[in-house]
């Protein structure tokens, strides 16, 4: 059981006090931060990068696994509570959650995500410590042609197959893909797009692009559109205890849930949303209570949040063994490993054994410290629920800008990061999808480098991507996958 | 047939910026060793991809609007009118962290910045905000600066913050 050994050793370096500490403090920010309405995972997780800009590489990404756990656990605190689901992923949450809490039992839903979350973030977490190293020894066969190739395929499922609209996808990554060029070119060193401007030439951060189009596109549009709008916040009213009839009704839907998001947090399919959905409408159908769906069924809240967490570890998996980001958070987790100059994939295994294992060893230590932080904190985070409005988004702005400014100590920053703001208004005034444009801009550079690399090999033989048999089942599967939605309404239409 | 401006000009938006893409691309130089093609390849493809959609964007606003997009009018949203003043309190905000983080430094850029974004939310107790904005952004400047190592400017502040960060 080499992984086993490796594991062994991850906890090794995952349980130093230092590390154990960054993990406590990754927690309990990312809890905090997430906890605040309109902040979701993503923005949470890029508003604290530069926190840890002086830690040693392996605290940092502990303190980051922490905070990506947190992040996703405060969001359903805040969902169930204030029903704005922060993102798509806690809508399903928000649809029993709420009536819940409006019922007067918040205590149980709260409890049975929390608890949920812990359930089937330590089971994905299992799964992803056996599915590593099987996924890393395939991974170390792939050579540049299969690697652009898997690549285009999670740009198409990530834009083009979800969300509302095809087009709007593509438009939202193929923006990210452009502003993935911005900079000095890998290959060559020739400047592109950067017109002289010093800040333009180290390249579009992702820090800056998500935080303008989480944060300050969010505070734009929220102010122009809703900040004379009154929102109910519901009251945390008597025990967060679960009954045995809770428990009863909880625990199958956990496992459930688990068995259906972990596998789809591990395809690039855009994250939480998909599973989040599937696993309430199982839950729905199954239920021995059916008429309570609609009214607060607990199943309702326990199997969307255990399908939550277990997608959101499940994405770990082809982050860590292959590099690639499937949602806009794991994008950003991405930014924060190139910051320390470390490229994750099969080699990283290999090279930096002890920080991928620590943590990997992290994320078993990160769901604990969750569970025995937040239920005895719930009070605390509801009450960050209070903060009003005007005071909530100023201060948000504020660490968004800090995170943008401490990239150059410049100002030039501050000004793509407002640039960045208004296209984050548009994007979420006529419904185009942000997390492409994140992703893309991630992606995109590792995607040229690996499809000119291939060309390089084969002399500038385009036919590699088709006659490699992995390279070519990758773009077959992605052809398939444009054109099957609209050959299905080609043939329906033409039954008719 | 449901014809929306704003739709019309952001596809046209996007169709000028894959032009704009396409016609810097086109002084980037094209060597590439073996691979045959150089750094205007990718710049290439992304141009005549955002052209694309600009025209696909542009044939959806023309013929019946954007598929699925939210409703134009804003109650139907559950959102109120466009509330012009409160944009542009935020965007004077940013604009004013941007004028005084330089010379005024960190701690008064953020404070003006905060005062002006609760105002954008609607609150009127300028004051008041300046002070939490004040005492935010004192804490968060003490806590890179000292705790972090990170570099922020002290700017005005130098005397009091003792220049730490500088």
């Amino acid at each position: 059981m080499e992984a086993l050994d490796a594991l062994l050793s991850g906890f090794g370096v995952a349980l130093k006090p230092v590390n154990l500490l960054w993990g406590f403090i990754g927690v309990t920010l990312g809890t905090f931060v997430g906890v605040l309405p309109g902040v979701g995972p993503a923005l949470t997780v890029a508003m604290l990068l530069p926190l840890t800009v002086k830690l040693d590489p392996t605290g940092a990404l502990i303190m980051f696994a922490g905070i990506y756990y947190g992040a996703m656990f405060g969001g359903s605190t805040t969902t169930i509570l204030l029903n704005t689901p922060g993102e798509s992923a806690s809508i399903a949450t928000a649809l029993e959650g709420n009536r819940m809490a409006k019922a007067g039992r918040a205590g149980p839903a709260l409890a049975t995500s929390a608890i949920g979350s812990f359930v089937a973030g330590t089971i994905a977490t299992v799964l992803l410590t056996l599915l590593a190293p099987l996924v890393v020894g395939i991974a170390l066969r792939f050579g540049p042609a299969e690697y652009f190739s898997l690549m285009v395929f999670a740009f198409v499922t990530v834009s083009a197959v979800l969300g509302s609209s095809t087009v709007r996808g593509l438009t939202s990554l193929f923006l990210g893909l452009f502003l993935g060029l911005v900079g000095i070119d890998s290959q060559t060193g020739q400047p592109r797009f950067a017109f002289g401007i010093p800040e333009l030439l180290d390249g579009v951060d992702v820090v800056v692009l998500a935080v303008g189009l989480f944060a300050v596109g969010e505070a734009l549009y929220v102010a122009a559109y809703q900040s004379r709008l009154a929102a109910t916040l519901e009251q945390m009213t008597g025990s967060i205890r679960m009954s045995a009839a809770d428990w009863q009704r909880s625990w199958p839907a956990w496992l459930r849930a688990t068995a259906i998001g972990f596998p789809f947090g591990t395809i690039p399919a855009g994250g939480s949303e998909i599973p989040t959905f599937l696993s309430y409408a199982t839950e729905k159908k199954l239920s021995r209570h059916p008429e309570e769906f609609g009214t607060g069924a607990i199943e309702g809240v326990a199997g969307p949040e255990a399908a939550n967490n277990a997608a959101a570890t499940g994405v770990l998996v082809p982050l860590l063994t292959l590099g690639i980001p499937t949602s806009a958070t794991a994008a950003i987790l991405l930014g924060a490993f190139q910051n320390y100059g470390l490229q994750p994939g099969p080699l990283l295994f290999d090279a930096q054994r002890d920080l991928v294992w620590g943590l990997i060893a992290s994320l078993y230590v990160g769901n604990a410290i969750l569970l025995v932080l937040n239920l005895p904190l719930i009070g605390i985070w509801v009450k960050v629920l209070a903060i009003p409005k005007d005071l909530l988004y100023a201060g948000i702005l504020v660490f968004a800008t800090l995170g943008a400014y401490s990239l150059h100590q410049s100002w030039v920053d501050l000004l793509t990061l407002y640039v960045f703001g208004l296209l984050g208004f548009a994007m979420r005034r006529w419904d185009i999808p942000v997390g492409p444009a994140v992703i893309g801009l991630i992606l995109g550079p590792l995607a040229e480098t690996q499809f000119r690399r291939a060309l390089s090999i084969s002399q500038g033989d385009a036919s590699v991507f088709l006659t490699q048999p992995i390279s070519a089942g990758f773009l077959a599967v992605t052809a398939a996958l444009v054109v099957a939605p609209w050959m299905v309404r080609r043939l329906r239409r033409h039954w008719r | 047939m449901r014809r929306s401006a704003a739709e019309i000009s952001l596809s046209l938006g996007v169709l000028a910026l894959g032009a704009a893409v396409a016609a810097v691309t086109a002084s980037l130089p094209s060597e590439g060793g073996y691979a045959g093609i150089g750094p205007n390849f990718m710049p290439g493809l992304v141009a005549g991809g955002i052209v694309l959609l600009g025209l696909w964007l542009g044939y959806e606003a023309f013929s019946g609007g954007w598929r699925g997009a939210p409703p134009e009018e804003a109650v139907a949203r559950g959102e109120h009118a466009f509330h012009a003043a409160s944009f542009v309190w935020i965007t004077a905000g940013l604009f004013a962290q941007m004028a005084l983080i330089g010379g005024g430094g960190f701690v008064i850029a953020a404070t003006a910045l905060f005062a002006c974004v609760a105002r954008g939310f609607g609150s009127r107790r300028m004051a008041r905000d300046a002070a939490f904005g004040l005492v935010l952004s004192l804490a968060i400047y003490l806590f890179f600066v000292r705790l972090l190592n990170v570099n922020l400017p002290a700017g005005w502040l130098s005397p009091v913050l003792g220049g730490a960060g500088i």
